[in-house]
């Protein structure tokens, strides 16, 4: 056992793996925890994007595009194995509004640096051939990527233990040692462990270890479906989604909200997205979700119809109210770090943000300002 | 269109027959949902051809009497050729979903019965490897014997009828190997005595296999298959194992068919959606945890879901249709007393806890499988890749070897499998339950899904 880890990560999902791997690469003893085990919350609820497409300029697209390279350096220095593709999105619009708004959007990112082509009838069924004839005006968006994103941090995890770095499985939170204003530890059912840093990658759970560290973070769930098919043919060869999933992520709705994101994967299946709604942890499966989810993806791509669906599952993506992540020292206790609060966009914008944290606990400068995440924004509205 | 029935009863075999009769005859609207062709269940299962069907089943006229019973009951509609492919509780209802049709209760019974238990093995993937269960099957339900000649191995009473099937239909079995020990009975004597049925059951099937010359050896197992130049069974290895499962000593035994059982697995397929109450027996298998009553435990207020027969512990006909019988009585608030039931339900019940300890499956199973043998069979994932996920990627569970290797998620969606991934991990409860879990219960096509109407 790690008596003495220079830093606790609670969480073994993408996000503390990934700060686990840049602080052991920079030289520190990492111990992770986890109350399940390696990837066993909403990094295996998800699609494993790596997107780009589908954020408007913001420090959040620079982080992604920051993220989604350093995904292709891990993906060289761990030795791959997790199916990382730079599968290129498309995105495509069907009301005159869905039109000028795609529009609008890829101007503005290609300021931003991002490379998003706008392209319109033969050009976008060359790309995708089964797509609905009805469907004239598209983007493309060849940064956009793909991982299987349990493999990924299962792998990087790997990765961490090479470098001396621990995780125990099964392992739940019950308190954070705090001194004074700054934090010595955490108590857990398998006893205490005590590290100078904590670090709070606990996803959805994140909100609950703050609270027991006495501060404050506003993360809820926002639950979301996703269709499986049957293994089949190749039919669809990017992520292909309509425009309005890029309003519908930056939405702070609490009501239902749907649209389709369709994209074959490497193993032959077929993944529909993307519901959005607020119901806490509800993990009934709601039919008439699937429907709507299947019926926009047929619009989309009318041969589905004809395919089989195989499986549904659902996951809770960890959401806070302006929809950013939170990356940075908790404004109470010193020492408890958070990195958290990344929605649907965690496997994307993982190593990034683990990049982020680890210059900023190193106290080195990084590739962005990292004020925009920084979880001092809640403070003033919710602390106790 | 939804259909609403007071009562709905899923499965046609024992359990739901009898469920079905005793409802109705109690006073409830009953709809029985089926997905065969006819009534019967697997245990029942049979050609439509009397004949034929006489000669197959040993108590075929118990089974025809309850079908005909059901079916000429004003009270029971019946409705064949309906997969559940989904289930939920929506405003107090309970919705099931087939193919065509939305069923609506508020009262159900879940009576869906059990499937072949495989274990893997080097070469149990060559065509003419097979559950007994399908080789049984082939000749119930189309009269046709599996192969030339048949090797019918694995554990339990079930290894008889199967044999005995074959061989007084002019099968060839070369060889019946049973791997529990010949006297593993002895120490259980009283509880055989208490069931005479089961022991007259028994010598038939014995006095048939001994007038066909079959052969019947004890403390054996098949633990490898091999395949001729065109891929198919040309022979099978067998193993005398000790009572671990261990390996001892070897022969190799020529055969195009081994029809291999080692148990069943309850098909709890509807206690994950509908949120019931699941539990493991000490042989690992995930059953639905049901009350004296047959009642199911669940958070739905309004709503009475009750489950009887092999989903609730495999035990057997004459369980499941005590079992049956109950929950009929039960879920149509019957006055009428149920107490002679419940003691020829406690009566199957020891018998069906003595087959678990006399006919183990034990751990040793284990040591038969080589780095390529697959476990599951519909992703083609390799004891190795299993063995890598567990070693190096922190794999601790059916579920997390389903995401790092894709075991489980083919078209079985893990039925085969899981239950061994289960079991190479010593998995805890709630892993174990967990792993079951499946919404989707059977594939449908994107197209059925988004039909207007689904509730």
């Amino acid at each position: 056992m790690n008596n003495n880890p220079d830093v606790i990560i609670i969480g073994a999902g993408v996000i503390g793996v990934s700060t686990a791997f840049a602080l052991s690469t920079a030289g520190l003893k990492v111990l992770i925890l986890d109350r399940g085990s390696v990837a066993s919350g909403t990094t295996s609820a998800g699609e494993g994007n790596i997107l780009v497409s589908d954020k408007e300029p913001s420090p959040e697209l620079d982080l992604a595009l920051r993220s989604r390279d350093a995904w292709f350096e891990i993906n060289e220095e761990i030795g791959g194995g997790f199916e990382l593709e730079a599968k290129g999105g498309v995105v495509v619009a069907q009301s005159d509004a869905g039109i000028d708004g795609l529009r609008r959007l890829t101007s503005a990112q290609r300021k931003s640096g991002i490379d998003a082509q706008d392209i319109t009838g033969n050009d976008l069924h060359e790309l995708e051939p089964h797509l609905s004839d009805s469907i004239t005006v598209g983007a493309y968006y060849p940064q956009d990527a793909q991982c299987q994103p349990m493999i990924a941090t299962a792998r990087i995890m790997r990765a961490v233990k090479a470098h001396g770095g621990e995780f125990i499985s099964g392992t739940t939170v019950t308190s954070i040692l705090v001194h004074g204003d700054r934090v010595g530890g955490v108590e857990t059912n398998k006893g205490r462990f005590s590290a100078p840093i904590v670090i709070n990658a606990a996803g959805t759970g994140a909100g609950q270890i703050a609270e027991l560290a006495g501060s404050y973070l506003p993360i809820a769930p926002r639950r979301g479906f996703i269709l499986v098919s049957a293994p089949a043919p190749q039919l669809i060869f990017h992520k292909v989604y309509d425009a309005d999933y890029v309003a519908n992520v930056a939405s702070s709705d609490e009501t239902l909200q749907t649209s389709a994101v369709v994209e074959g994967t490497k193993s032959g299946t077929i993944l529909i997205g993307a519901s959005r709604e607020r119901v806490g942890f509800n993990t009934e499966i709601d039919f008439s979700i699937l429907r709507i989810l299947a019926r926009q993806a047929i619009e989309l791509f009318p041969i589905l119809a004809e395919i089989q669906l195989l499986r549904a599952y659902r996951g809770f993506r960890p959401y806070a109210p302006d929809h950013l992540p939170v990356i940075g020292e908790d404004p109470l206790i010193k020492g408890l770090w958070h990195n958290a609060g990344h929605e649907g966009a965690g496997i994307g914008l993982a190593p990034g943000s683990a990049q982020l944290l680890s210059d900023a606990i190193l106290g080195k400068s990084s590739f962005m300002d990292a004020t925009a995440f920084s979880p001092t924004r809640f403070s003033r509205a919710g602390a106790k | 269109m939804i259909i609403s029935h007071q009562i709905i009863v899923i499965g046609g075999g024992p359990a739901g027959l009898n469920a079905a009769k005793y409802a109705a005859n109690a006073g409830a609207d009953v709809g029985l949902i089926d997905s065969g062709l006819r009534l019967g269940g697997q245990y029942w299962r049979h050609t439509g051809n009397a004949e034929v069907d006489e000669s197959m089943h040993h108590n075929f006229d118990q089974g025809s009497l309850l079908m005909d019973a059901v079916n000429a009951n004003p009270r029971i509609e019946v409705y064949l050729e309906s997969q559940i492919w989904s289930a939920s509780v929506i405003n107090n209802m309970i919705i099931l979903r087939t193919k065509d049709q939305t069923f609506q209760t508020q009262r159900l019974i879940i009576a869906t019965g059990a499937y072949d238990r495989s274990l893997p093995f080097p070469g149990w993937d060559i065509p003419g490897v097979m559950t007994a269960g399908a080789a049984q099957a082939l000749l119930k339900g189309n009269g046709v014997i599996a192969g030339q000649s048949v090797v019918v191995a694995g554990t339990g009473p079930f290894l008889l009828p199967v044999a005995a099937g074959i061989s007084s239909h002019g099968g060839n079995v070369v060889g019946v190997l049973e791997a529990a020990k010949r006297l593993s009975w002895a120490p259980k004597i009283s509880v055989l005595i208490q069931n005479p049925s089961k022991i007259l059951e028994g010598i038939g099937y014995i006095k048939s296999l001994r007038k066909s010359k079959v052969e019947m050896r004890f403390g054996q197992a098949v633990v490898a298959a091999h395949a001729d130049e065109d891929g198919l069974l040309e022979s099978v290895t067998v193993a005398n194992i000790d009572k671990d499962f261990h390996v001892k000593s070897t022969y190799l035994l020529k055969c195009d068919v081994a029809a291999i059982s080692w148990g069943f697995t309850p098909d709890t397929s509807l206690a994950g959606s509908l949120g019931l109450k699941q539990g493991v027996r000490n042989d690992g298998s995930v059953i639905i945890e049901v009350d004296k009553d047959q009642r199911c435990t669940h958070s739905h207020s309004e709503v009475e879901i009750y489950a009887a027969g092999e989903s609730t512990g495999v035990g057997g006909s004459d369980l499941a249709l005590a079992e049956g019988a109950i929950a009929g009585l039960a879920t149509a608030h019957s006055e009428k007393s149920s107490s002679q039931l419940r003691k020829l339900r406690h009566r199957a019940q020891k018998f069906a806890d003595v087959l678990l300890q006399v006919y183990p499956v034990a751990a040793g199973w284990k040591s038969w499988l080589t780095p390529q043998t697959l476990i599951c069979r519909c992703e083609e994932v390799t004891y190795q890749k299993v063995r890598e996920a567990c070693e190096e990627l922190n794999a601790r569970s059916a579920r997390d070897v389903k995401f790092m290797t894709r075991c489980g998620m083919g078209m079985c969606q893990g039925r085969i499998c899981t239950r061994n991934v289960s079991d190479l991990f010593d998995s805890e409860d709630h892993d174990r339950i967990l792993a079951t879990y499946r919404p989707i219960i059977t594939p449908i096509t994107l197209g059925e899904l988004a039909q207007e109407g689904l509730l």
